[in-house]
């Protein structure tokens, strides 16, 4: 990584740093929101023993790994008036174009900086909760390792999906419903609202050919050990697929956003 | 040398246009009508090494669409681009490292981050080097007077101090060339004189070439020596300041009271433009005759008790071009 | 009124103008809450009997919850986009109009999401209201009626002084974003699933329980199961209107207090 990029990369962190309010919002959110996961999955689980092949545990570490697991996703950037859609409609983004760095690896750049720094809040969150035992450790070493990698697949796979949302604003200049429309996919497709597993066979269906699924469930089934070891080979095929196929359509849709830029004037 | 060469410019947009009122709404919703537009019109000029170009129009002319061809933003249509001999749009990235820009109130400045941080960022993706960042950083802090804010966040800043800000970024790389659309836009008039002297410091001491748009008149009159003039995207004037004054700046008024009142007031070669008793306002008529001229013949027929030559600034010279140019399209 | 109808009309003739962008608000709103109603279904059918309340039961006090959440977002929920319109500088153009702030806050935009919202907790109110064991005499009706009307208020109450707080520091968003996923997480469901403190928390710091938890229980015969005293529970719609009038007492205050938004 070059100074430039390392430079770029920290814009989002060093924002927040200058707003101490900030980290200790995302703090206080993290921890509240935690601790009443915590307390629903560990309510519900009051008068049953297993549900969907989930054991309390299991399930209560699925649902904190997971909202942990948000904060990686991306900052909201909207009050640095830093988000593509505010960079388009106030035409900001003529000085990407300015530049000797293409926008597309400035984006890259500036989202690698911001899930780094969600990272550090996600490894912070989970040593904590490892040692309160909120969360339990990995079902087995292989499981961790398998995790490990699914994780971060699962993390190109998200990149991919969030920058193609942020691409839609060069042709709609309100991409908000998009953006809400990717959030809720997200969260109900990749069990952010609640395992995957606790639905009806026809939603894992469905879901198994969508892609949200193996940016946060598929990892996290792993971790606790839910989809059997032998299973890992087949689903990270499939996360390196969409991968691929996700990494194609974005190349794409950089390019015909360029074209929108530079033939129609944004 | 010539920096910059545009020769036959031309950008036409597609838009999608709406039907007015509600039914048309959910009409345009199934079937859009796409309409053209060309902005930009068939311009050709060129901008020597060193020079500073203002490139002036009403609004809507087509000068920003211009700059933003001239800069690699936009892809023109048809015509060709040369800057530092580069086609910008096609070669944008080493492009990017011989001009500096910068877009009116828009800002390329990280809001949440001091001025300095991201002038430093800037810096790194220039690939700026240390010794010398400092060094134009100071010139920079003498000339626009940096230091008392750069370590505001951008969101605290006011708007001309964001500009100045702007203006240093877009030159920290120190570009050959610099475009600068509307800078001046909403500063009060002591930054504006700081900004001034600042661009004249650059072309005067550093030899950069800049284009500049504005509708600032003091500013031309202080800063162009070559002025190009487009309206409807079409260039109409491409000269100095003198040349455009002679051409369409010879429209003076004459004042005068006449000692006695004949019913009739004329003078061969002047037209009466208003006349109140005994107070005459000629104007010059179809030949263009000078004041000097206009007072000989006026003197010589009339008797006069009072007498006021009245020569139209800068901004009356761009309202009769603006004028002028819409007669010979009409 | 004639003036606030006029406005809304244009406002919607605005969004028509995004076509793309219209169909995926409707279906924004129909998604969002299809999640929940999907969320509501799962925990109901793998975890039966959840606090003691039939399944039916936590359907109607969900669908209460959604249904009012729907009409909050039609009527009142512009606020919650106040840290926009200041970021926008508009707070500063409304003062100079002859029309109150809060009233050119609600009509600053037509918000589509509605439509879609409401179109899915309609149909699952009247499914609850047709299946849930309750005997609907007129008073009954009339008090569900009363209570979804409160609980619009309370929501609106808790929009309003986060908008409140938004207008002195458009940052705020990011809470109110988060107090709005909280609500829709844990709204649906009776609340005394939860531990005692965050139940309580849900009732006296984040009035939440009035907005459909506790009504629900009135209607349904679930007095035994709650933490606050019977009569409380039956006047949750009064609670919701008082809780929006001090809100509005809030957001005037801090109008006086209102500094600008710096920087531009
Ligand atoms: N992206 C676009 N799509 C369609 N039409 C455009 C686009 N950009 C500019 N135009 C049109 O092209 C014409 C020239 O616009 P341009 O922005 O170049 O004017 P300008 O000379 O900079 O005016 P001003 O002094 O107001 O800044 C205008 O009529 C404008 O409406
Ligand atoms: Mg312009």
């Amino acid at each position: 990584m070059s100074v430039a990029q390392w430079r770029v990369a920290r814009v989002t962190p060093l924002g927040e740093f200058a707003q101490p309010a900030r980290i200790t919002g995302t703090a206080v959110r993290l921890a509240a929101q935690v601790f009443l996961v915590v307390c629903l999955w560990r309510s519900l689980y009051s008068q049953v023993e297993t549900s969907a092949g989930l054991v309390r545990d299991q399930a209560v570490t699925y649902a904190v790994l997971a909202v942990l697991a948000l904060q990686i996703r991306g900052l909201d950037r909207s009050a640095s008036r830093d988000t593509m859609l505010q960079h388009i409609q106030e035409g900001t983004v003529l000085y990407w174009f300015v530049r000797p760095i293409p926008p597309r690896r400035y984006y890259l750049v500036r989202a690698v900086g911001d899930q780094l720094y969600g990272f550090a809040w996600v490894l912070v969150g989970y040593t904590i909760c490892l040692t309160a035992g909120a969360v339990e450790p990995p079902a087995s070493g292989s499981a961790a390792a398998a995790f490990a990698v699914s994780a971060l697949l699962a993390q190109v796979i998200m990149y991919q999906l969030l920058l193609a949302v942020d691409l839609l604003c060069f042709w709609t200049l309100q991409n908000n419903a998009a953006l809400t429309i990717l959030r809720f996919l997200q969260n109900l497709l990749s069990g952010v609202i609640a395992p995957l597993w606790f639905f009806p066979d026809w939603f894992l269906t469905i879901s198994s050919v969508l892609p949200f699924r193996y940016t946060l469930d598929v990892p996290l089934s792993l971790y606790i050990g839910r989809s059997p070891l032998s299973d890992t080979p087949r689903l990270l095929a499939i996360q390196l697929l969409w991968c691929v196929l996700l990494a194609g359509l974005t190349r794409l849709m950089w390019r015909k956003a360029a074209g929108v830029v530079t033939v129609q004037g944004g | 040398m010539d920096a910059i060469i545009a020769r036959d410019l031309t950008k036409t947009f597609h838009t999608i246009a709406r039907r007015p009122g509600f039914v048309g709404g959910l009409k345009s919703l199934v079937a859009p009508a796409r309409i053209a537009k060309t902005a930009v019109d068939g311009v050709s000029f060129s901008v020597r090494e060193g020079e500073l170009l203002a490139l002036l129009g009403p609004n809507g002319a087509g000068k920003s669409t211009t700059i933003k061809m001239l800069t690699g933003i936009l892809v023109p249509t048809s015509g060709e681009v040369r800057v530092a001999g580069l086609e910008p749009h096609r070669d944008r990235e080493r492009n990017a490292r011989t001009i500096g820009a910068v877009f009116g109130q828009r800002t390329q400045l990280w809001w949440d981050l001091p001025a300095r941080d991201s002038l430093a960022i800037l810096r790194d993706i220039f690939d700026v080097e240390a010794e010398e960042y400092r060094r134009r950083l100071a010139e920079f802090d003498d000339l626009l007077g940096l230091s008392e804010f750069w370590d505001s966040r951008i969101r605290h800043l006011s708007l001309g101090q964001r500009v100045r800000c702007d203006l240093a970024a877009a030159l920290i790389h120190d570009p050959k060339i610099v475009f600068l659309d509307e800078p001046t836009i909403g500063m009060d008039v002591v930054v504006k004189e700081q900004v001034r002297e600042f661009l004249r410091h650059q072309v005067e001491q550093r030899g950069r070439t800049v284009v500049l748009t504005t509708h600032d008149m003091t500013e031309v009159n202080r800063l162009a020596e070559r002025i190009v003039l487009i309206n409807h995207g079409r260039l109409f004037f491409d000269g100095s300041l003198t040349e455009l004054r002679r051409q369409f700046g010879a429209t003076w008024q004459v004042h005068v009271t006449l000692a006695d009142a004949p019913a009739d007031v004329a003078v061969p070669g002047l037209r009466v433009l208003r006349r109140d008793g005994p107070r005459v306002a000629f104007g010059p008529g179809d030949g263009a005759t000078s004041t000097h001229e206009a007072l000989r013949l006026i003197i010589e027929r009339y008797a006069i008790t009072d007498l006021a030559i009245e020569e139209n600034d800068l901004e009356d010279v761009m309202r009769e071009a603006y004028l002028h140019r819409e007669q010979m399209t009409a | 009124m004639g003036l606030v109808w006029r406005i809304t009309r244009l406002n919607f003739r605005a969004v028509l103008e995004y076509r793309a962008e219209f169909m995926l608000k409707v279906a924004v709103g129909a998604a969002w809450q299809i999640s929940v109603v999907v969320f509501a279904t799962v925990l109901l059918t793998r975890f039966p009997g959840m606090g003691g309340w039939a399944t039916s039961d936590v359907l109607l006090l969900a669908s209460m919850r959604l249904l009012s959440h729907g009409l909050y977002v039609l009527l009142l929920g512009r606020v919650t986009w106040t840290h926009i319109v200041v970021q926008l500088g508009q707070i500063d153009a409304f003062m100079l109009r002859p029309m109150p702030v809060y009233r050119q806050v609600q009509l600053a935009f037509f918000n589509v999401n509605a439509v879609g919202d409401l179109l899915v907790a309609a149909s699952l109110f009247v499914g609850a209201v047709l299946v849930v064991d309750v005997d609907w005499t007129p008073a009954r009706i009339a008090y569900l009626v009363v209570a979804l009307v409160g609980g619009v208020l309370a929501e609106g109450a808790i929009g309003t002084a986060l908008g409140s707080a938004a207008l002195h520091a458009p940052a705020t968003a990011y809470w109110s974003m988060w107090l709005d996923e909280l609500m829709t997480a844990f709204g649906n469901y009776p609340l005394h699933i939860l531990p005692g403190l965050v139940r309580d928390a849900f009732t006296f710091v984040l009035p939440l329980a009035f907005v459909a938890y506790l009504p629900a229980a009135v209607l349904t015969g679930h007095l035994e199961t709650l933490a606050v005293p019977g009569w409380l529970a039956v006047a949750s719609p009064l609670i919701g209107l008082l809780a929006y009038l001090a809100s509005r007492l809030l957001w005037k205050r801090s109008l006086r207090a209102y500094k600008g938004y710096g920087g531009t």
